[in-house]
């Protein structure tokens, strides 16, 4: 049966697990860079010609700053900040996926939930219904490209599949260290 | 009610965006090697829309440069012009109502009324279906009045959701009237046959040839060479930039 995180419980234990492991600098840099390197490939991945123009030369690589939430104006300000979670979520969920399998010496077992949350991320990132690069890309292949206009949010739908996918991969995970330490502390609060 | 105001036989929104979706495969598989402007065989459009560097073609022999004169436009001619930008939209298209009231007033003002820079726009229908009535009704105003045209355009953007494909016409032919000296009802009507369907069409097709798959895609060149495309309501600041003006 799939665990799913139903109780109060299940989140503080998310947060009280994300918390001991980000407090593992090593960790929280592998995160931050993580969430940063995600962060990237939503962004860019709508703009791989005009990345490899500033590649090429003749644009400024300044621009590329343009194409993020919150500098430039690619993403309205409900879309930005999904995306910007998604991103965050994706560090954590590596930090974890990296502990879980170092410290712990176990599998990394529960982090499918990252790698969906990374495909639903890159198809969410933009306007979808104005045609994001990508998920018009894939839709058009099965020939229902004007699908996603149908949807009521303009695609952001996805990125919203990729915030549930990448809570789930955490909550997976912070199960799996259930009754563990980190750093000397119980991973697990009394009840 | 407007009917169906497009002949079966066009180039349909699925037609363009299949086309995006042959770029994407190509960006895919050729990604490692820097993006779509590598050559290679991954088909004519994608050189030609992405490509940069010595094989970027002029903009003369751009896909989007075709029929350019043609093109509602502001500023001085593309052919003289130190940048020009060749903006694709679509009226019903959220994002490009982002880009014409945060990006395109700042263009305006500060690169076409000087002269440094011409703003061209190409208009199709890829987005929600209202677009395409709208864009035939663009097209038969712009043939009338070209200020009439960007006055209709803007009127799109600014009260987009308040249309769909049953009210387009009326209230295009309601906001004419009251706002422009144009034959609203002629304006209508010839939306209704696809009068300009010709004109559409020539938008359609350069769109295909560049490989546009969304709206806004921004073309942009500086002294008459390709300089870079991009797509999405992209700020004033990365055209400023990438224009180098």
């Amino acid at each position: 049966m799939i665990s799913l995180p139903l109780r109060r419980g299940d989140w503080r234990l998310m947060g009280r697990t994300a918390r001991l492991v980000l407090g593992v600098p090593a960790y929280a840099l592998l995160g931050a860079v993580a969430a940063a390197v995600a962060l990237t490939g939503f962004v860019l991945s709508q703009n791989l010609p005009f990345v490899s123009d500033v590649l090429a030369g003749p644009v400024p690589a300044t621009a590329l700053l343009e194409l993020y939430p919150f500098v430039g104006i690619s993403y309205g300000p409900v879309t930005g900040a999904v995306v910007v979670l998604v991103s965050l979520l994706v560090g954590v969920d590596i930090a974890l996926v990296a502990y879980h399998v170092r410290e712990r010496r176990l599998s990394a077992e529960g982090s499918g939930g990252s790698l969906i949350g990374v495909v639903l991320g890159t198809l969410g990132a933009g306007c979808a219904a104005c045609g994001s690069a990508i998920l018009a890309g894939v839709l058009s292949l099965f020939g229902a490209a004007g699908l996603v206009t149908l949807l009521p949010l303009d695609g952001l739908e996805f990125a919203i599949l990729a915030l549930a996918a990448l809570v789930l991969s955490i909550h997976w995970l912070a199960n799996g260290m259930r009754g563990g330490e980190i750093r000397g502390c119980p991973v697990e609060l009394q009840k | 009610m407007t009917g169906d105001p497009l002949p079966a036989s066009r180039t349909t929104r699925r037609a363009v965006l299949a086309s995006g979706g042959a770029l994407l495969g190509a960006g895919c598989l050729g990604g490692a090697g820097g993006g779509s402007g590598g050559s290679g065989g991954s088909g004519n459009g994608n050189d030609d829309g992405g490509g940069s560097g010595g094989g970027a073609p002029p903009l003369a022999d751009h896909p989007v440069g075709q029929n350019l004169a043609a093109q509602p436009r502001l500023g001085p001619d593309p052919a003289e012009a130190t940048g020009v930008i060749v903006a694709f939209e679509d009226p019903s298209c959220p994002r490009c109502a982002t880009f014409e009231s945060e990006t395109v007033p700042k263009i305006r003002s500060k690169l076409v009324a000087p002269g440094d820079a011409a703003y061209v726009v190409r208009t199709v229908p890829l987005v929600y279906p209202w677009g395409e009535p709208a864009i035939q009704a663009l097209e038969a105003t712009y043939a009338r009045d070209a200020d009439a045209f960007w006055a209709l355009l803007t009127h799109y953007f600014d009260e987009q959701d308040a249309f769909d494909p049953g009210n387009v016409l009326d209230r295009t032919a309601t906001f004419l009237s009251a706002e422009t000296s144009v034959d609203a009802a002629a304006v209508v009507g010839d939306a209704e046959d696809a009068a300009y369907d010709d004109a559409v069409q020539t938008d359609l097709a350069a769109a295909e040839a560049a490989d546009v798959s969304g709206t806004p895609t921004v073309f942009l060149f500086r002294d008459g060479q390709y300089r870079t495309r991009v797509t999405g309501s992209v700020s004033f600041n990365l055209v400023q930039q990438s224009l180098g003006l």
